[in-house]
């Protein structure tokens, strides 16, 4: 660790960027979000807050995101557990596998969307897979089944960093514990009940939280498949943010981004609070 | 923090354990998570493949293909194509040379992924290094600070963003987009997550030869951080890439446009070439992929905050 003056001149284009591009909006808009947005601009508490949490649109945004999230984030938590569970022994082809699931990844959404609409077209593939199967033919993109392929195509391009950070968890988890629980005459389910689970347990509840707040950031997908005023069924937070935004009511695009904001900045506190708990625990 | 110190270290180990263990043992899956496995990996690989499977056939069969989209009549479906009846390069052919606004797009969207590689190339390891190698008052409230605002998404700052870009007078330039992400904090927040994981022998090493704070970082760091600098070119062109929400709050002229935002767009106009459109546009990141995917997996391992 270097203890010199000079640090200052290697922080300073940094600092000045996240300044100016992050800091100062961040605390503009906390003023904005307080303030009544007249010429002459009076201190109002809590006024925008209350007007804007009574708005049926608002709630209808916030209903639909906390739903959206709710079907993502236990969906990619469940599956990509039992990934990384089939991916923790090196078997043969688990770099393929393993780059199948993360490559999504990086590929844009915008370019899927074409593939996405024949795939749930009235008369598309997963119709005629559901027919197949004994089950009826459904208009998934229409009204409330809009959210199926929206969820999928979130599901498709984020399940595998979860995946990722669940094996490494799992493949950290020292294998001489195992050995000796072996020597012990631990069964199977013993062996995952007394050690896996409590050895993982902390990166179990991090990729949970993190499914959850940034499904709660979902609005590429349904921006590309619904459009800026989509149907009832999927329309988010961030569309009627943008949808203020664009009729400049600056105020109620910040108020309703704070208890926006408020939501994600406690999921994130809750995280690092357990982790540095966490980390006070190996210390 | 010490926090960060183990996770390095143990990504670190994980990965040598994983490599070393596949030279020892690699064992044959069992059959039921072979099939399972196998099943979800083509799920996952359907859409790139067929994206680029469609973008080989001729347009008149995709305008017709996709011209059978959204039928209500229950007796009817959509044809499943596999083979062309001959495999054409027409639609990359109107793409490239007949229509330049495609072209004209991707090159918007080259440009701005390149600027802001170029900007966080100076920017975000030396304030990584700043922020791992230094003690200085402050530095921990800093470091909370970035870790938030790389939570928050950007829809909060929305509005006062684009105030704060007006004040400057950059709005509506390209300049917009590109200097917000230079400094964008999750990468911040993955160079120094591995720089402050590096052992500190490394760096007392040079200060005993007497190199100074910068000789060290050229020298010593850098080279060191070589495969956390490519996770994070590689995660921040795809970001970029794929970016929608900024140039389109911050941009009104469409010809400044990137691809993300457009691509929807041009392709309602000429359906016949959308395939071809969307397997040039996939083409940069497939290839970004396979040649960094140990790198990517090395951040995505280090990004765990995210």
């Amino acid at each position: 660790m270097f203890r010199k003056k000079s640090v200052w001149l290697y922080l300073l284009p940094g600092l000045l960027g996240l300044m100016a591009f992050y800091l100062v909006p961040f605390v503009w808009g906390v003023w904005f979000s307080l303030t009544d947005g007249t010429i002459d601009n009076r201190f109002v508490g809590f006024d925008n807050y209350l007007r804007v949490w009574q708005n049926e649109v608002f709630q209808l945004g916030l209903k639909n995101t906390i739903e959206l999230s709710l079907l993502c984030a236990p969906v990619i938590f469940v599956l990509s557990f039992l990934l990384a569970g089939m991916l923790r022994k090196p078997i043969a082809g688990s770099t393929f596998y393993r780059n199948a699931l993360l490559m999504p990844y990086l590929m844009p959404s915008a370019a899927m969307l074409i593939i996405w609409l024949i795939l749930f077209d009235y008369g598309g593939p997963v119709n005629r897979l559901a027919v197949a199967l004994g089950f009826d033919r459904v208009f998934w993109l229409e009204g409330a089944a809009l959210r199926v392929p929206i969820v999928l195509l979130y599901i498709w391009k984020n399940l595998g960093f979860s995946v990722v950070i669940f094996t490494a968890a799992l493949q950290a988890v020292p294998e001489s514990l195992y050995e000796y629980a072996s020597l012990e005459g631990a069964g199977w389910f013993r062996r995952e009940w007394s050690i896996t689970l409590p050895q993982i347990l902390p990166t179990a509840f991090l990729v949970f939280v993190l499914a959850v707040v940034n499904a709660f950031k979902i609005f590429k997908e349904v921006y590309f498949i619904g459009g800026a005023y989509p149907a009832e069924s999927i329309y988010t937070l961030q569309h009627y943010m943008n949808n203020k935004f664009s009729k400049l009511d600056y105020q109620d695009v910040t108020t309703a981004a704070y208890s926006f904001a408020v939501i994600v900045i406690a999921l994130f506190l809750l995280l690092y609070r357990t982790k540095s708990v966490r980390q006070g625990e190996a210390a | 923090m010490a926090q960060s110190h183990v996770s390095v270290g143990t990504a670190g180990k994980r990965r040598r354990r994983s490599t070393r263990g596949l030279m020892r043992r690699v064992r044959r899956a069992r059959p039921l998570s072979c099939l399972i496995l196998t099943l979800i990996a083509v799920i996952m690989l359907i859409p790139i493949v067929f994206t680029f499977l469609y973008s080989f056939f001729p347009k008149g069969e995709i305008s017709s293909y996709l011209a059978q989209r959204g039928s209500y009549d229950q007796s009817r479906w959509m044809d499943i194509l596999f083979s062309p009846a001959q495999v054409s390069l027409r639609q990359y052919y109107t793409i490239l040379i007949e229509e330049p606004q495609y072209l004209q797009l991707f090159c918007n969207s080259v440009l701005y992924a390149g600027a802001i590689l170029v900007g966080q190339g100076f920017v975000i390891p030396l304030t990584a290094y700043a922020l791992s190698r230094f003690r200085f008052r402050g530095r921990d409230a800093l470091f909370f600070l970035v870790l938030v605002l790389m939570v928050l998404p950007f829809q909060v700052t929305m509005a006062p963003s684009v105030m704060t870009l007006r004040a400057l007078g950059l709005l509506d330039t390209v300049w917009a987009v590109i200097l917000p992400m230079i400094f964008s904090p999750f990468y911040l927040f993955l160079v120094r997550q591995f720089m402050i994981g590096i052992p500190g022998e490394i760096v007392e090493a040079g200060q005993m030869d007497g190199a100074g704070t910068l000789r060290c970082f050229v020298h010593v760091m850098l080279p060191v951080c070589r495969p956390i600098l490519c996770a994070a070119a590689a995660l921040s062109f795809a970001d970029s890439w794929n970016m929608v929400e900024q140039p389109l709050i911050y941009l009104t002229n469409q010809s400044m446009q990137p691809l993300s935002v457009m691509f929807n767009q041009i392709n309602t106009d000429s359906t016949g070439v959308a395939f071809a459109g969307a397997a040039l546009y996939l083409l940069p990141m497939l290839l970004i992929y396979i040649y960094f995917q140990d790198d990517i997996l090395l951040g995505v391992q280090l990004s765990e905050l995210k």
